[in-house]
């Protein structure tokens, strides 16, 4: 302990005194991962809100009682009503989200490499002259180089969680339908949908699936439908060898994301007028990919 | 042919007794004769060099401090492939140790866009090939599971990692050689499969594939961005003219413009007091590439949407249902057999056309108008024309008042009193 102790003085005296000696030290200017835990959802990336004080939290607490209640109260009524949906006759779409009124624009959070001052792209969601949700900005992979982060360049968009009454996290469920609908206008950019799944655990509270959603460019609108069976696993940008298809009972979050991969850097535009659900009875895919055998220990590891 | 290169290169330095820093240097600057050498090293050449020139004093000019390590690659006068192999190469021959390999490797990938080899495998193969042969490959279960030898391993691994960066396929050959450096439990291996599943069922996904590399030349984007564009209908046709032919036109250049008969027809129906309107530039992307184009479009037809809505009838209303029993019959759904909506009728607007011109600018538009109107859209000429440019230039100036506003307002608060 004291060798420790001696290191670790002479490391952060050496620094100030004699810069040219480098003391072997057990102070690391970068953070170390010791192992796979996590404390938080966000990984250290959260957001500097200071909250107000407590008589104002108090006040406030009791003044969203009022709508939380009522909330409550229609979850009760749908529930002692007992009325579900039997029947989703095919090529009919369900929409999810819908950016004709400005109310829509609330579920959403925007949010790029700038925010954690890793970056400086910029994006935005707000209604379009037509009438529609459109998400813009410009992506930048340029960065100050700190040796930590590697890549940047991103603008990405997500829904809030979605919530009971009282501020009870749930989940999406989309178990009837098999097919994402949206009509967009994009910039022949490609984007990424994001449909996060997170789960209870710390190893699950990165897990996304993703697919890429092509966009033509131009005047013209564009009807886009992707069987959820395209999607696949991955937890923080890397794609997971153990795959499966996505659970759609558990889905939290909807997204869209744009990167500045490959000299892409620019500005982007993606018009989104709705994303929708699909029964399509014809497709009967249930995961696109293969799965192999593989040797013991190879896989995940 | 480059075994070949690197074996006259070779001969040259056997004939210069092996030592490389007397080589003429063709590609190879003389300032880089540290080739990784150390510190010390290079200060005690810098000291020989005072004593040779003889006593003209040591601590009057002090030289700034040579870096430890120098990067060979930036000292590459002619930066090709086959400059770049022949780095690999003479790293290969230098020593029996290869000692630094895996710093060796990390520079080697850092310079490979300056040498424009970035998406070539065979320089990927060859980067790979510097590491050892079967001096990496764990003997017990131990070394296998706990990453034996993780810097180089490491180092393989941001190598495959920066080739699916860039979209580089690996190939059988590449995983036969990680096979022999790694054996079959290496981690680079892992990644290696992984990117063999994936990246060939990404490669062709898009329902609009492009060339790879885009063609550099403007002409040929437009061509493609157009074309990418008119694939909404499957009757456009791209036609690109030349503005010089048009009369009045200042300036000489090309445009790709993209119409189908469809689109002709409608601007055939369009109303002649209506105006129609040549709107831009706007951004389309191909790839890394972007480029402006317009488009030629009028307002939506409010009676055709108006017709659109009353089509639409509730069947999930079962208030008012039409019993066929009692009283008339039932109304024949009206519309049934008639005109169908176009694509190009959107709500926001009737697109005629789409363009591309090489200089984006009021006088090519125009050619472009005239073009139209005397290639088979004589209506055009009877339809008043109106430019609605959205300038980038203005709306940026914009931004930046605004943000030098707020900024003096910030800085100095009191000016906001004084008001």
């Amino acid at each position: 302990m004291n060798v420790l102790r001696s290191y670790i003085s002479r490391g952060t005296s050496g620094v100030l005194q004699i810069p040219e000696v480098i003391v072997p030290c057990f102070i690391h200017t970068t953070a170390i991962r010791k192992t796979f835990w996590e404390k938080e959802k966000k990984s250290g990336y959260t957001s500097n809100v200071t909250l107000p004080s407590r008589k104002d939290l108090i006040v406030e607490g009791f003044r969203e009682l009022k709508k939380e209640i009522q909330l409550w109260k229609d979850e009760m009524k749908e529930k002692l009503d007992c009325d579900p949906i039997l029947v989703y006759r095919p090529g009919e779409t369900d929409v999810v989200f819908n950016f004709k009124n400005e109310s829509a624009f609330d579920n959403w959070i925007v949010t790029t490499d700038a925010d954690h001052r890793e970056g400086k792209s910029t994006a935005k969601l707000e209604m379009s002259s037509g009438g529609a949700g459109l998400f813009h900005g410009n992506v930048n992979s340029e960065h100050v180089r700190d040796g930590i982060v590697k890549r940047t360049g991103y603008a990405n968009i997500r829904t809030k969680r979605v919530r009971r009454s009282f501020k009870r996290e749930s989940t999406y469920d989309w178990t009837q339908y098999n097919t994402l609908v949206m009509k967009i206008r994009g910039d022949g950019r490609s984007y990424l949908i994001n449909l996060h799944t997170e789960g209870y655990f710390d190893i699950q509270w990165n897990d996304v699936y993703h697919y890429v959603l092509f966009t033509r460019g131009g005047p013209h609108w564009q009807l886009v439908k992707i069987p959820f069976s395209k999607f696949f696993l991955s937890s923080k940008g890397r794609i997971q060898d153990r795959q499966g298809p996505i659970r759609l009972d558990r889905v939290t979050h909807f997204g869209f994301s744009v990167g500045a991969k490959n000299n892409m850097d620019g500005p982007f535009q993606l018009e989104i007028e709705y994303i929708g659900l699909e029964f399509d009875p014809n497709h009967r895919e249930e995961f696109a990919y293969e799965m192999y055998k593989t040797d013991k220990y190879i896989v995940a590891t | 042919m480059i075994r070949k290169l690197a074996n006259v290169f070779r001969g040259q330095l056997k004939y210069n007794g092996n030592s490389f820093q007397n080589v003429p240097p063709t590609w190879y600057s003389e300032t880089s004769k540290a080739f990784y050498c150390t510190k010390s090293e290079n200060e005690s050449q810098a000291q020989n060099d005072d004593s040779a020139r003889g006593g003209r004093g040591k601590s009057n000019i002090r030289k700034p401090p040579l870096p430890a390590i120098q990067n060979p690659f930036a000292n590459v006068t002619n930066k090709t492939k086959e400059s770049y192999l022949a780095m690999l190469e003479i790293f290969e021959e230098r020593d029996v140790h290869r000692r630094n390999h895996v710093e060796f490797i990390y520079a080697a990938l850092r310079n490979m866009a300056d040498f424009g080899v970035e998406h070539d495998i065979e320089v990927y193969k060859a980067l790979i090939n510097v590491m050892p042969k079967g001096k990496f490959i764990p003997t017990n279960v131990f070394q296998a599971e706990f990453m034996h030898y993780p810097k180089q391993q490491q180092c393989i691994i941001d190598l495959l990692e920066q080739m699916e960066d860039l979209g580089v396929m690996p190939d059988y050959e590449m995983e036969a050689m990680l096979l022999n450096v790694f054996g079959r439990r290496g981690h680079p291996l892992r990644k290696y499969w992984r990117m063999m599943y994936w990246m060939p069922k990404f490669k062709n996904l898009s329902p609009w594939p492009l060339p790879n590399p885009i063609p550099d030349d403007t002409l040929n984007i437009a061509q493609l961005a157009v074309e990418r564009m008119c694939t909404v209908d499957l009757r456009s046709k791209i036609s690109v003219y030349e503005t010089k032919n048009v009369q009045d036109s200042i300036d000489d250049t090309w445009i790709v413009s993209g119409m189908s008969a469809e689109q002709s027809q409608l601007l055939r129906d369009h109303p002649r007091d209506k105006a129609v309107y040549i709107e831009g530039p706007f951004l389309i992307w191909l790839r890394n590439r972007s480029i402006n184009y317009f488009t030629l479009r009028a307002d939506p037809d409010p009676n055709l949407l108006q017709s659109l809505q009353e089509d639409q009838e509730d069947q999930d209303d079962v208030s008012r249902l039409k019993a066929p029993f009692f009283g008339a019959s039932i109304p024949r759904p009206k519309n049934a057999v008639g005109k169908n909506r176009s694509v190009h009728q959107q709500e926001d607007g009737t697109i005629f056309a789409i363009c591309a011109t090489g200089t984006s600018t009021k006088d090519s538009l125009l050619s472009w108008i005239r073009l139209l109107e005397s290639n088979g859209n004589p209506t055009l000429g009877e339809i008043p024309v109106l430019f609605r440019f959205k300038s980038v230039v203005t709306a940026k100036a914009i931004e930046i008042e605004d943000k030098a506003k707020s900024d003096n307002l910030q800085s100095n608060p009191s000016s906001k009193t004084t008001d």
